[in-house]
């Protein structure tokens, strides 16, 4: 029995590996094995590239002082942190929310078989995220140091515990989330807050990644000695990748044992919290004061509550909106510097070409906002509603582009604005400063409009496959910047063919040109093409 | 109220609706019924102007849905066999934003829901994320939305899929009502006894071919609904 719902577990988990979701059919042996390798590399090539990087920097120089032991505190702390924080936010709907769960519980199958298996399916998520971090770092430590029995089989061990620690990290800490969240209002913000905070802290951690590492390096017996001393569990687990057998042997017991008593706590709990899962308090219904709108007033306003309403969707297409403000703000603080170093790479060209590289930089910001671009897909299962009302295709087409035209536009006038207080350029080159990006905004409107119902694949089980993973917002969001590349680097490349003033005009009358075509299209054709989705 | 003449659509080889010719007068209810895959929801997402056919000509009201959809669509409403609702919105939301699209008064829109939430109790329930409605309180906004702007002609697919006896029995009525003002009804069901009970006229369907339709009387006779359905299920085999 508990072997047929490991099986499930593990089908479900590596679906997307056999079964082509927008195709609806079974992939062939090729393109699951040509998937598996490009994800491995993914993996490991990129994030644990990252942490051989860090690993090759600070074992050999630990290992040189005889602290092997603080190498793996450094290495099993980010593990277990991304670890953690790689599965916190799916534990609850991994254990609780599985769609099976009424099935399952009406069949006699004992509980915690189905808790097994769900075990299961948190375990390898957070396995993924530590193995990213630990086979890099037990990889170097068996290269760097000594090699022996206990150099081999120590960082393996560690990371087996380091996994099942995180496993009863994710259980304790994502009922925790759980809980929290039910009685959060504004969900979405607050998921997208959340991110953004650990992509922030991400990004501070990885830019001053070096620096981190010299400064532990230099202190590193006053770093050691009040691990030590303050966090002494710490220190005892990381002196198993080390291969010493005591701290080994009683680092096991002790993660078997905190093991164990989550599985027992959960199978307890269980059947009550799955099957509470998913009711939620009821809101007490007032009338609300409303207004009537008009029909472009309505579906403008449907398609923000659907923006707004999905953290994915705003994260994943959205993240320009906060970038556009930070990039007005970087250019305000380092303005002067910028503008030297300008001057020194661009030094006897004429300022157009900083305008226009400036505009380029505005417009690579604004293509990462594409919500056009996976919004007629996101229409799914519902798209029933509009089609039947009384409505003119074109009236949601345009409700659509508007969403990401009002999010870019007025952002990009803002940063265009910073820009000209930074630059001063001359009139001509201040006109274009303020008026390309907008341009440029209307245009990669249009373009993600365009490919997202040219794309369009209503057939979709999880939202995230036409925000993330569709064909259309990768053509989005990288046809996007390929325009700004075109916009700054055609103005510097052919600066001695064409002024850049000219250049800039050209692209802005091209543009427009290319946006009359597009409307042209997506009022006749495109709306053709809607109706019959 | 609803003409359709000569109707058929095809998917790939398979004709789906094949030459489907039906009329409906304003004040009746019309039974649309059939064996799974019949036609039944082809023809009705035809007439709602949401799938677009080979041959033939729909008419509602005397407009051409293939000439002027969007004069069709303000009179018609379309609830489908399986109600997917904005789960983003609230009840109250949704049924706001169909108002808005349908150009429902603000006085007017308010008295409707009121009206209809209160008779299929889910006024309780507006407020709420339509995510957290089950099948049946979905069903039921689809009908509240559905009535809300005065159709002069109700598509439904399987309306009573779902729905509570109360609900269904609430529904019957407010299908009553509506034809007394002059609304035309055509709904899909397998639920024999109902379109028995409840349709002025009733067609059935078969590989997408129109076998027999009529009043009541002239369709089943002496026999059952039930027994004609099965005895022409049987001749045509």
């Amino acid at each position: 029995m508990l072997k047929i719902l490991l099986k499930k577990q593990l089908t479900e988990i590596f679906r997307g590996f056999f079964f082509d979701q927008k195709k609806r059919k079974a992939r062939s042996k090729e393109a699951t094995i040509a998937l598996l390798i490009g994800y491995m590399v993914l993996m490991l090539g990129m994030m644990g590239g990252m942490f051989t990087m860090m690993s090759l920097s600070i074992c050999e120089p630990l290992v040189a002082m005889q602290m092997d032991w603080l190498y793996f505190t450094i290495a099993g702390t980010i593990a277990l942190v991304l670890g953690v924080f790689g599965s916190v936010f799916n534990t609850y709907a991994g254990l609780y929310l599985g769609k099976d769960n009424d099935l399952l519980l009406s069949m006699p199958i004992p509980v915690r078989y189905i808790l097994a298996a769900r075990l299961l399916g948190v375990y390898l998520m957070g396995l993924l995220f530590s193995a990213v971090v630990m086979i890099p770092a037990g990889i170097v430590y068996m290269v760097t140091a000594p090699l022996s029995f206990g150099t081999v089989y120590g960082p393996i061990l560690l990371l087996l515990l380091i996994s099942l620690l995180v496993l009863v990290l994710s259980c304790v800490l994502g009922w925790g989330v759980a809980r929290v969240s039910i009685k959060l209002k504004n969900k979405s913000y607050i998921t997208v807050i959340t991110a953004l905070v650990f992509i922030a802290l991400y990004y501070v951690v990885y830019f001053n990644a070096i620096k981190l590492i010299e400064n532990l390096i230099a202190n590193a017996q006053a770093i050691g000695g009040s691990i030590q001393a303050y966090a002494y569990p710490l220190y005892f687990l990381a002196r198993t990748g080390t291969g010493e057998w005591l701290p080994a042997l009683v680092s096991t017991a002790v993660v078997c044992l905190l093991g164990a008593l989550t599985y027992l706590l959960l199978s307890r709990s269980f059947f009550k919290i799955a099957a509470m899962a998913g009711v939620v308090s009821k809101i007490k219904y007032k009338e609300k004061a409303a207004h009537i709108r008009t029909q472009a007033t309505a579906l403008l306003c449907r398609e923000f509550k659907r923006f707004t309403s999905s953290p994915n969707y705003m994260l994943n297409c959205g993240l320009g909106v906060l970038m556009l403000p930070i990039l007005a703000v970087v250019l305000l603080i380092n303005g002067g510097t910028l503008v030297q170093a300008l001057d020194n790479t661009f030094g006897g060209v004429p300022s157009a070409t900083i305008t226009a590289v400036c505009c380029a930089g505005i417009c690579m910001a604004v293509a990462t906002v594409d919500t056009a671009a996976p919004s007629v897909s996101l229409e799914g299962k519902h798209i029933w509603i509009v089609q039947s009302m009384p409505i003119e295709p074109w009236l949601v087409l345009r409700a659509k582009l508007l969403v990401q035209i009002l999010l870019t536009a007025p952002m990009a006038l803002f940063v265009s604005v910073c820009a000209a207080a930074v630059f001063r350029p001359a009139l001509p080159e201040l006109i274009l400063l303020l008026l390309l990006p907008q341009i440029c905004a209307g245009t990669l409107g249009l373009f993600d409009l365009f490919i997202g119902l040219r794309r369009a694949n209503l057939n979709w089980t999880n939202e995230l496959y036409p925000i993330k993973q569709s064909f259309g917002v990768f053509m989005a969001l990288f046809g996007g910047w390929g325009y700004a590349a075109l916009l700054g680097g055609g103005a510097v490349l052919l600066a001695a063919y064409i002024p850049p003033l000219l250049y800039m005009i050209l692209f802005a009358a091209v543009s427009l040109l290319l946006d009359l075509l597009m409307i042209r299209w997506l009022r006749t054709r495109g709306c053709t093409a809607f109706a019959a989705l | 109220m609803l003409d359709i003449s000569h109707l058929t659509k095809t998917y790939g080889d398979k004709k789906a609706v094949d030459d489907l010719s039906l009329h409906i007068a304003p004040g009746e209810i019309y039974g649309f019924i059939g064996h799974n895959g019949a036609g039944k929801t082809t023809t009705l997402r035809a007439v709602a102007g949401i799938l677009a056919f080979d041959q033939g000509e729909i008419t509602v009201g005397g407009v051409s849905v293939k000439q002027d959809p969007i004069a069709c669509k303000r009179q018609i409403a379309y609830i489908p066999d399986n109600p997917d609702l904005y789960e983003y919105m609230t009840g109250q939301k949704y049924l706001y934003f169909v108002a808005d699209v349908f150009g429902v008064g603000m006085q007017e829109r308010q008295q409707r829901i009121q009206k209809y939430a209160q008779l299929l109790g889910l006024e309780n329930d507006l407020s709420q994320p339509i995510a957290t409605y089950s099948h049946g309180m979905k069903q039921k906004l689809a009908v509240i939305s559905a009535w809300l702007h005065k159709p002069r002609l109700i598509l439904m697919d399987e309306p009573f899929v779902g729905l509570d006896p109360k609900a269904s029995h609430l529904l019957k009525e407010m299908m009553h009502e509506a034809c007394e003002q002059g609304c035309a009804i055509f709904f899909s069901t397998h639920v024999l006894e109902v379109a028995e009970k409840l349709c002025d006229k009733v067609a059935i369907i078969k590989e997408g071919r129109l076998i027999r339709s009529g009043t009541m009387e002239q369709v089943r006779g002496d026999d059952s609904l039930e027994e004609v359905f099965l005895e022409l299920e049987d001749a045509t085999c």
